[in-house]
């Protein structure tokens, strides 16, 4: 997994076009210290040297300096990814939690207004474009009502003190934040309420209703613990599209993160920037499947004795 | 088929589809001629504003009134069509209270400009004046006109720029929304469906021989899907966007090359249930070759289910190009709703309020994408029953 991501990162942007010395330097540059420029870049060598040099700097986290801003790009990404983290792993807490739970309620109440809506969000998140409702948010309540700021992470300049600074990032953040969990709580809730309904449906339920449990132990006991795995599946899957969505949130709403970092890199052809935080940016989906995989052990007890039986 | 015909979706992408073939011949101008004031409003949005006007004058019809009764317009601009100039006649401008003002000469190849110091000193104002607001001091009856002796042949325009335009407004560039809406359409419809039918080609091929085939094939094609499904899109297609070119066939192909993944798994769920049919397990003993039965047999069975994630696929492919172009990774000759919302922020729909640039095009991919949603539940729906039935024989 690791493997394919490093090979797909190292061809992606080594086969980019331009000279990317030629962007670094004046063009009245001469030969000799383009050359210079090459080699202390590594350029000069073949490719696949070039390409163990880059395996070995990048599982070092050595990632180089970047062409556009000078400073070394680990730095440049340590700045920007708790940034990231925060606003991802925030906004999907959110919508999996509201998403689980209307979810659930929907497949409870059949028919009723609330399984309606259910049905709509979903509907909604699966065709709105994340940016345009982004746009709409900041035009609304950035714009129109000043009542949150219109791009950034922090204030210029920050305000002194820990609680302050911290209120401070929590109002940029907000914004961002409810964008993604309005975005993503709707698919959420749609899935939960189709396999739950699914779930209702079978015969454990109904011997579980014919031995008299009482209703919430049903729903709980018995239906949840049956929707967790499933769930996680979908989380797996769902990851890739969160992580992308980074991308266009920080954007939008000008953040400092791995994402806009990413876009900045890519479109000013700076490789090892783009390079890096690709690499980042791939490290977190693959971290977060990692996190899912334990996480299966711990909801399904069928997945926990299979291993111990092999182990 | 009569219950697609009571589905709101067909009809909505039948209508869709005759604007983006023929939407553009409804507008005078090609969409990306600049055809009134940056940021003008809607038409119907704010009366009290000017709409912008174009006053021709000819020697058949030398003379137009026009009732104001709006604040000036946000510009004045005046040319000459002639084929040769006329000495001794002139435009000359009349406002409600009778007063007069030549403001230009039937010469030649004459532009003029509200702007212009020449012109403003003409009307007797100070370098730092404004014509537009000395040539409209109130509301009432005005009348421009040719005044002089003497024949003359052409054309005088006279525009008054208005602060609104059209059905939906202009952009930062003056150019009509509702003509980019339209452009916009065509390139929505063209990548969602291509993409998805190249998407779908790549995915039923794999998804087929993996599942057929089976052993090390399927497990090396399986492995290749999951990596891929894994891999967050975004990032790579904006690498690849940047590596390959922005151009519209360029951005189909990169977005079908990453997007066939969903198609090959359901594909090859299914022919792994079909496989060993009995009556495809006859076909093999009778010595039927693969090739033969994969796309006589196989592919017609799989083909309901194929035609319900096609659809279900398009709605992805729209808003992976839209957000591409959102990001500023498109062709920007390329007019794409994607593209009209780049430019409603990077160029200052904020500040101007200009609320009428964001919604039309975002409203158009939510509005496409849930068309393609509920046809590709509706073809699902019918194609579940059937496959029910060839899966359980």
């Amino acid at each position: 997994m690791l493997a394919a991501v490093l090979v797909l990162n190292f061809l992606l942007f080594r086969m980019m076009p331009g000279d990317p010395v030629a962007s670094i330097i004046d063009p009245n540059f001469s030969p000799e210290a383009k050359a210079a420029l090459s080699r202390m870049y590594g350029l000069d060598k073949s490719l696949p040297v070039q390409f163990l040099l880059y395996v070995k700097s990048t599982l070092t986290f050595d990632f180089g300096i970047s062409f556009l801003t000078g400073r070394p790009v680990l730095d440049e990404l340590r700045s920007r990814l708790p940034n990231t983290v925060f606003l991802l792993g925030t906004s999907l807490l959110i919508s999996s939690f509201l998403g689980t739970w209307l979810g659930m309620a929907a497949a409870l109440r059949r028919g009723s207004l609330l399984e309606k809506g259910v049905l709509w969000s979903g509907a909604v998140s699966f065709s709105f474009p994340s940016f345009f409702v982004q746009l709409l948010l900041l035009m609304a309540f950035a714009s129109a009502l000043p009542l949150f700021p219109l791009r950034g992470t922090l204030s210029v300049p920050p305000p002194p003190g820990g609680w302050a600074l911290a209120g401070d990032y929590l109002w940029h953040m907000a914004l961002p934040v409810f964008s993604l969990s309005l975005l993503g709580f709707g698919g959420w809730a749609l899935y939960v309420r189709n396999l739950m309904v699914k779930i209702l449906g079978e015969d454990f339920i109904l011997l579980a209703r014919a031995r008299g449990l009482p209703r919430k132990n049903i729903v709980w006991r018995h239906a949840f613990r049956t929707l967790l795995p499933p769930l996680l599946t979908i989380f797996l899957l769902s990851l890739p599209g969160i992580v992308s969505g980074a991308v266009i949130t920080e954007t939008v709403f000008s953040l400092h993160g791995v994402g806009r970092f990413l876009l900045e890199a890519v479109t000013g052809h700076d490789y090892p920037a783009a390079g890096a935080s690709f690499f980042l940016l791939a490290l977190l989906t693959i971290g977060a499947n990692l996190l899912s995989d334990l996480l299966y052990g711990i909801t399904d007890p069928r997945v926990r004795l299979d291993r111990g039986g092999r182990g | 088929m009569s219950a697609l015909l009571k589905r709101w979706s067909f009809w909505s992408l039948l209508a869709l589809v005759f604007i983006a073939i023929f939407g553009n011949r409804f507008f005078a101008a090609p969409p990306e001629a600049e055809v009134a004031a940056s940021f003008s409003k809607p038409l119907w949005l704010d009366r009290s504003l000017p709409p912008t006007r174009e006053i021709t004058l000819t020697p058949e019809e030398p003379s137009v009134t026009l009732e104001w009764a709006y604040p000036p317009p946000a510009a004045f601009s005046l040319r000459t069509d002639l084929p040769e100039s006329a000495a001794g006649l002139s435009v000359v401008w009349r406002r409600p209270d009778g007063s007069e003002l030549t403001l230009a000469p039937l010469k030649k190849g004459l532009e003029v400009d509200g702007r212009d110091m020449a012109f403003k000193r003409a009307l007797g104002l100070t370098p730092f004046g404004d014509a537009a607001g000395a040539l409209f001091p109130g509301s009432g009856r005005y009348e421009v006109s040719v005044k002089g002796e003497g024949p003359w042949k052409g054309s005088v325009k006279i525009r008054l720029e208005g602060g609104r335009w059209g059905l939906l407004g202009t952009d930062q560039r003056g150019r009509d929304i509702a003509a980019l809406f339209v452009a916009g359409v065509r390139v929505s419809l063209l990548v969602g469906i291509f993409a998805t039918l190249i998407a779908t080609f790549l995915g039923t091929s794999v998804g087929l021989l993996a599942g057929y085939a089976g052993g090390w094939t399927d497990s090396l094609l399986m492995r290749l899907v999951d990596l891929l499904l894994s891999i967050p899109l975004l990032p790579v297609l904006m690498a690849l966007a940047a590596f390959w070119g922005k151009g519209l066939w360029q951005l189909i192909l990169i977005l079908s090359v990453f997007s066939w993944m969903g198609t090959a798994r359901t594909i090859r769920a299914l022919t792994l249930t079909l496989r060993d049919v009995p009556y495809i397990e006859g076909l093999r003993g009778l010595g039927a070759p693969s090739g033969y039965i994969l796309r006589r047999h196989l592919l017609p069975e799989t083909l309901p289910v194929l035609l319900a994630t096609m659809t279900l696929g398009v709605p992805g492919a729209i808003l992976s190009e839209a957000g591409l172009s959102f990001l500023g990774l498109s062709d920007p000759r390329v007019i794409s709703w994607g593209r009209m919302l780049h430019e409603a922020q990077s160029f200052g729909a904020f500040t101007s309020g200009a609320w009428w640039m964001l919604l039309p095009p975002g409203l158009g991919i939510a509005f496409l994408c849930l068309i393609f949603l509920d046809l590709g539940k509706f073809l699902e729906e019918r194609a579940d029953p059937r496959l029910l039935s060839g899966g359980k024989p």
